[in-house]
């Protein structure tokens, strides 16, 4: 966590925007929140026009975020208009062609790099040195 | 057979898990999550989302993480709650090679 699902019409960005995109959102997410950035996934979903994934987004590029639970609607909001800025600038669409949402759970419901999740801001220096030891 | 209680939606990347190997996992997940707490293996639903290879990135780097999320019945307490997505974790490390860095687990409350 956090995880970014991007709905993008198929075909629409190449490797190197979508792999620019995922270091955006990297930089975006660890700048605003302190996460690690080993942290921070980023898939793309490729939509056929028409189906239904499609259908379910406002806009035809949409970023779908979940987050952990506990930050300040100012941050989320801030940190959903960077990622869709960011996701606009570099796919070359309109802004008006992205959306997106942060949803949340709490912390305590993930486990990852074997370790249960701290809630935003209990993050204490020897969790960042347990997770750093087990990325090596 | 009963309508799904419990449902994983795993992640994986393309090339990381082979097909093989699914069925396996997807009844190691029933059978970890019904000794835990509870319920019929039947009414746990396993499906795989297949990240494309060159659509899937962790820390801006293509990636080879499997997530696996799971819903459960609301009111499970967090000790319960750990020892499960432990359990899983040591499984889904054993069966597929991987290490606690591919690997996110998580087990959220069922929305209604």
């Amino acid at each position: 966590m956090p995880y970014y699902r991007c709905a993008i019409p198929k075909d629409a960005l190449s490797f190197e925007q979508r792999q620019e995109i995922a270091r955006a959102f990297t930089d975006i997410h660890c700048g605003s929140t302190g996460a690690p950035r080993s942290f921070v996934s980023v898939a793309f979903f490729e939509t056929e026009p028409g189906a239904d994934a499609a259908a379910a987004h406002p806009t035809p590029y949409y970023v779908d975020g979940a987050n952990r639970a506990g930050r300040s609607a100012a941050v989320k909001q801030q940190l959903l208009s960077d990622l869709t800025d960011a996701f606009g600038r570099i796919a070359g669409v309109a802004p008006e062609r992205v959306s997106g949402r942060i949803t949340e759970n709490p912390a305590s419901w993930t486990m990852e790099g074997g370790f249960v999740l701290p809630e935003p801001g209990q993050e204490g220096p020897e969790w960042y040195a347990a997770v750093a030891a087990a990325a090596d | 057979m009963p309508a799904p209680q419990i449902t994983f939606n795993c992640t994986i990347q393309e090339g990381m898990i082979p097909d093989a190997l699914r069925p396996r996992l997807a009844a190691e997940l029933a059978r970890i999550t019904t000794d835990i707490i509870g319920g019929d293996p039947d009414a746990v639903a396993v499906h795989y989302i297949e990240i494309p290879y060159g659509f899937g990135f962790r820390g801006g780097h293509l990636s080879t993480t499997s997530a696996v999320r799971g819903e459960i019945p609301p009111g499970c307490d967090q000790d319960t709650r750990v020892r499960l997505m432990r359990q899983i974790q040591d499984m889904w490390m054993e069966l597929t090679g991987c290490t606690t860095d591919e690997l996110v687990v998580s087990a959220r409350d069922r929305r209604a």
